[in-house]
C-alpha cells in the first residue's frame, strides 16, 4: 500500500474522507461514516433525471485523464434508446508506477461501489462492472467481499433499498496490457476480444459494451459522485478550479519521498511537489514529468502551472495517470524520454501504422541520441514524425506517445541538440558520453 | 535466313507498323481505370524487404478484414510459425464454404494445421463446456487453457475456433495482444524473437519501474539494444 501524504488542513477530503477506517470493507462502519447516503437520496428523493442534472451542474469532469464532462456523458447514455445499458468503472490502473486508483479501491471500496450504483440508477443501467487489475488478487478478493456485503445489506442486487430497482454489480479482473486504461479498449477486453481502439463517434455512451450504451468512468470520478449527490452540486462546484472543480488523487514522487495525496484541481504544481518533501542539498529541479509514461516533461519554470486539465494540456502535459514526478539534475532528459517512449511504443496495439511503426521510429531516434550515433537531421525528423503521428492518430495513446520527446523538444531543446548534433550528454548519463567529432556527419 | 535482301527489316517494320495502329493497352492510370470484374480482388502476395525477410508481421489485420475468411494464417513459417496461405481464386469458394460451416458451429478440418503437435483436447473441451462455448468469454477461456498447458498451443486455439465459431484470426489477435498470454512455452523464444529482443520491444511493467528508478537518478538502464538483458 502506498503511503498517503499529509495535506494542508484547508484542503477538502472527499476521495480519502474514509481512508483511515480500520477495516475499509466493514460496511457498518462505512455506513456510520456516511456511505450510501448519496444512493439513498438519489433513489428515494431525487430520481434519475434530477441526479444527472445535479452531476451536470457540479461540472464534474472524468478523472481518467481526458477530463470529459461526466454529466454530459450520462445524459447521452440515458437518452440513447436501447434495451440494456451498462456502467463500467475503470479501475485498471495502466501506469505501472502509479497506484492512485488502487489506493482508492483499497481504502474506500464502498465509495466506488456507491458511485457505480448511482450512475447505473441515473442512466437506467441494469449492470455495473468494476474492472480491476487481475494481478492484484488481494484487492479483487476484498472488492468481492465489499460487493457481497453491499448486496446483503440491500444496497445492490435486486430490489435496492426497497425501491424495486435491480442493479447487478460485478468485479471483473482484467490483465495484460497498458492500453486497457483506454475506454473502448477496456470494453473490448470485457467482451473477450482483441483490444483495438474504435473510431469515435459513436461514443461508448451511445454504443459501448456489446453495442449497448455504456458509461465508462474512472473509479475516482465515481467515488466523487455520492458526495455530489449528498452535499449538492453547488458545494462541489465551489471546490478546486473554477472550470474543473473537485479533487483528484495525485501520486507525487520526488527524490525526497513518494506518496499519494488528494489535491484540489487547480493547485499549482509547486505545492503538489512540495508535498513529496524537500530536495536533497545540492540538487536542483530539472523537470517535472506529469501524466505517467505518456506524460509531458515540463521545465522548472512550469512549477506555477495549475494542476488542471486545460492548463496542463496547454503546457504540454496532461493529468493522465495522476502522477507527478520531480526530475532532478541527475537525470538526462533524452534518456528519460526514450525510456517512456519505448514503453508506450511497445504497448501499441498495432491497429494504425503511424502508431505501430511511427512510434518505433521515434524510439530509434532516441536510441541513436543516447548511443551517440545521431545524425544532425534527427531533430527535424523527430519533429516531423511526431507531428504526423499526432495528426493521423486514432486514439489518445498514439497521440500522447509523442509527448515525452515532443515536450522535451519544446522545453529542453539545447540538451537534445547536444545529443543530436555533438553526440554528447550534458548530464553525463548517456553512453558513449562523447563521440569523436569525426563520427558525426 | 532469307534469299531476298532486306526482307528481314521489312518484316520487322511491318510488325512495328501493325502495332502502331492497334488499340493501345496502356492507360493513363489513375485518371483512367481498367475494367475489372466486380469481384476481382487481385492476388494476395507477401512482400519481401530489401534484406530478403518477409515484411508480414503476422498482425492478422488482413485475415480479420476478409469477410469470407479466404485469407488465413496457416502452414509454416514467417517467424517459425505462420504463413499466409492463399490460393487461386477458384479456391475462395471453398474457403467461403468452410467459413460458413465454421460459423454455423460445425467442425471444419484444416489440413494446414496437421503438422502441429497433436494435443490432448479433453481439458480444452472441459474448459469450453464450462464457459458454454461462448465467444464473449474468450479471454477467460484462453486464460484457463493457458493455465492447463502453460501456454496457448496452436492446436488449442484451432480447437477453440472450431467449437466456438470464433475466427482463428481473431483468436490469434487476442492471444498475441495480451501480455500475460503466450504462444510458446515459458522460456522459449517469443514469436521467433530472442527473449531479450522481445523484452526490449515490449518491456514488462517491472522492467519499466526499475528503469524509471535508474533514469531518475542518472544511471543508464542496461537494457539497450545490444547490451545483455537485465536479470
Amino acid at each position: 500500500m502506498t503511503d498517503l501524504l499529509a495535506t494542508p488542513a484547508g484542503w477538502p477530503r472527499i476521495l480519502l474522507a474514509r481512508s483511515d477506517a480500520a477495516d475499509p470493507t466493514d460496511l457498518d462502519a462505512a455506513v456510520r461514516a456516511g456511505a450510501f447516503d448519496g444512493l439513498k437520496k438519489a433513489a428515494r428523493d431525487l430520481g434519475a433525471t434530477a441526479v444527472i442534472a445535479e452531476v451536470a451542474a457540479s461540472r464534474l469532469k472524468g478523472r481518467g485523464g481526458a477530463g470529459f464532462p461526466t454529466g454530459e456523458k450520462w445524459r447521452l447514455a440515458a437518452a440513447s434508446d436501447a434495451p440494456r445499458r451498462y456502467v463500467v468503472a475503470n479501475g485498471y490502473e495502466a501506469d505501472p508506477s502509479t497506484f492512485t486508483d488502487r489506493t482508492l479501491l483499497e481504502r474506500d471500496p464502498f465509495a466506488v461501489i456507491e458511485g457505480a450504483l448511482i450512475a447505473a440508477f441515473a442512466i437506467g443501467a441494469g449492470e455495473a462492472i468494476i474492472a480491476v487489475r487481475a494481478e492484484e488478487t488481494e484487492l479483487v478478493r476484498r472488492l468481492e467481499a465489499a460487493v457481497g456485503a453491499a448486496e446483503e445489506a440491500g444496497f445492490a442486487g435486486s430490489d435496492i433499498l426497497g425501491t424495486g430497482l435491480d442493479i447487478t454489480l460485478s468485479i471483473r479482473p482484467v490483465a495484460g496490457a497498458y492500453l486497457l486504461g483506454e475506454e473502448t479498449i477496456l470494453l473490448k477486453a470485457l467482451e473477450g476480444k482483441r483490444c483495438q481502439p474504435e473510431q469515435r463517434p459513436p461514443h461508448p455512451a451511445e454504443r459501448g459494451l456489446f453495442g449497448m450504451p455504456t458509461v465508462v468512468q474512472n473509479v475516482q470520478t465515481l467515488a466523487l459522485v455520492p458526495w455530489i449527490v449528498a452535499h449538492g452540486a453547488a458545494a462541489f462546484a465551489a471546490l478546486g478550479a473554477s472550470d474543473s472543480p473537485g479533487t483528484v488523487l495525485v501520486q507525487v514522487r520526488t527524490p525526497g519521498g513518494e506518496g499519494i495525496a488528494e489535491v484540489p484541481l487547480g493547485t499549482p504544481l509547486r505545492e503538489i511537489v512540495g508535498l513529496g518533501g524537500a530536495l536533497p542539498a545540492g540538487r536542483s529541479v530539472k523537470a517535472l514529468l506529469v501524466g505517467g509514461p505518456s506524460g509531458g516533461l515540463l521545465p522548472a519554470e512550469a512549477l506555477d502551472t495549475p494542476y488542471e486539465f486545460d492548463a496542463l494540456r496547454a503546457a504540454g502535459a496532461h493529468v493522465g495517470s495522476g502522477s507527478v514526478v520531480l526530475v532532478d539534475d541527475r537525470a538526462c532528459i533524452v534518456d528519460l524520454a526514450r525510456l517512456l517512449t519505448r514503453f508506450c511504443s511497445g504497448e501499441a496495439c498495432g491497429k494504425t501504422i503511424p502508431c505501430r511503426i511511427g512510434t518505433r521510429r521515434l524510439v530509434e531516434i532516441a536510441d541513436r541520441a543516447v548511443d551517440g550515433r545521431s545524425s544532425p537531421s534527427d531533430s527535424t525528423r523527430l519533429l516531423d514524425l511526431a507531428h504526423d503521428i499526432v495528426a493521423s492518430a486514432l486514439c489518445d495513446h498514439e497521440r500522447l506517445t509523442t509527448l515525452p520527446l515532443g515536450s522535451g523538444m519544446r522545453y529542453f531543446r539545447s540538451e537534445l541538440d547536444e545529443h543530436f548534433l555533438r553526440g554528447t550528454c550534458p548530464a553525463g548519463v548517456c553512453q558513449p558520453i562523447a563521440v569523436t567529432a569525426g563520427a558525426v556527419q | 535466313m532469307s534469299f531476298v535482301p532486306g526482307l528481314g527489316i521489312v518484316r520487322g517494320m511491318a510488325l512495328t507498323l501493325r502495332r502502331f495502329f492497334e488499340p493501345k493497352v496502356t492507360i493513363k492510370y489513375p485518371e483512367q481505370r481498367a475494367e475489372v470484374a466486380p469481384k476481382f480482388r487481385g492476388r494476395l502476395q507477401l512482400l519481401y524487404d530489401e534484406w530478403g525477410t518477409l515484411k508480414c508481421e503476422t498482425c492478422f489485420q488482413c485475415a480479420q478484414a476478409c469477410p469470407i475468411e479466404c485469407i488465413d494464417m496457416g502452414g509454416i513459417d514467417t517467424r517459425g510459425r505462420y504463413h499466409v496461405h492463399w490460393g487461386p481464386p477458384e479456391t475462395y469458394g471453398e474457403r467461403r464454404e468452410e467459413s460458413a460451416l465454421r460459423r454455423s458451429g460445425r467442425t471444419v478440418p484444416d489440413q494446414a494445421y496437421e503438422h502441429f503437435e497433436p494435443l490432448d483436447l479433453h481439458s480444452i473441451d472441459a474448459i469450453l463446456e464450462e464457459h458454454d462455448h461462448d465467444p464473449k468469454r474468450m479471454l477467460r477461456i484462453m486464460e484457463d487453457v493457458q493455465g492447463v498447458y502453460g501456454y496457448l498451443p496452436v492446436g488449442a486455439l484451432k480447437r477453440i475456433s472450431e467449437t466456438t465459431g470464433a475466427w482463428y484470426a481473431m483468436l490469434y489477435g487476442t492471444a498475441s495482444f495480451y501480455g500475460h498470454l503466450r504462444l510458446e512455452p515459458e522460456g522459449a523464444a517469443r514469436g521467433g524473437m530472442a527473449s531479450d529482443e522481445a523484452a526490449t520491444r515490449r518491456p514488462t511493467e517491472a522492467a519499466f519501474r526499475s528503469d524509471l528508478d535508474a533514469a531518475l537518478v542518472g544511471r543508464t538502464p542496461g537494457d539497450r539494444p545490444g547490451a545483455p538483458a537485465q536479470a
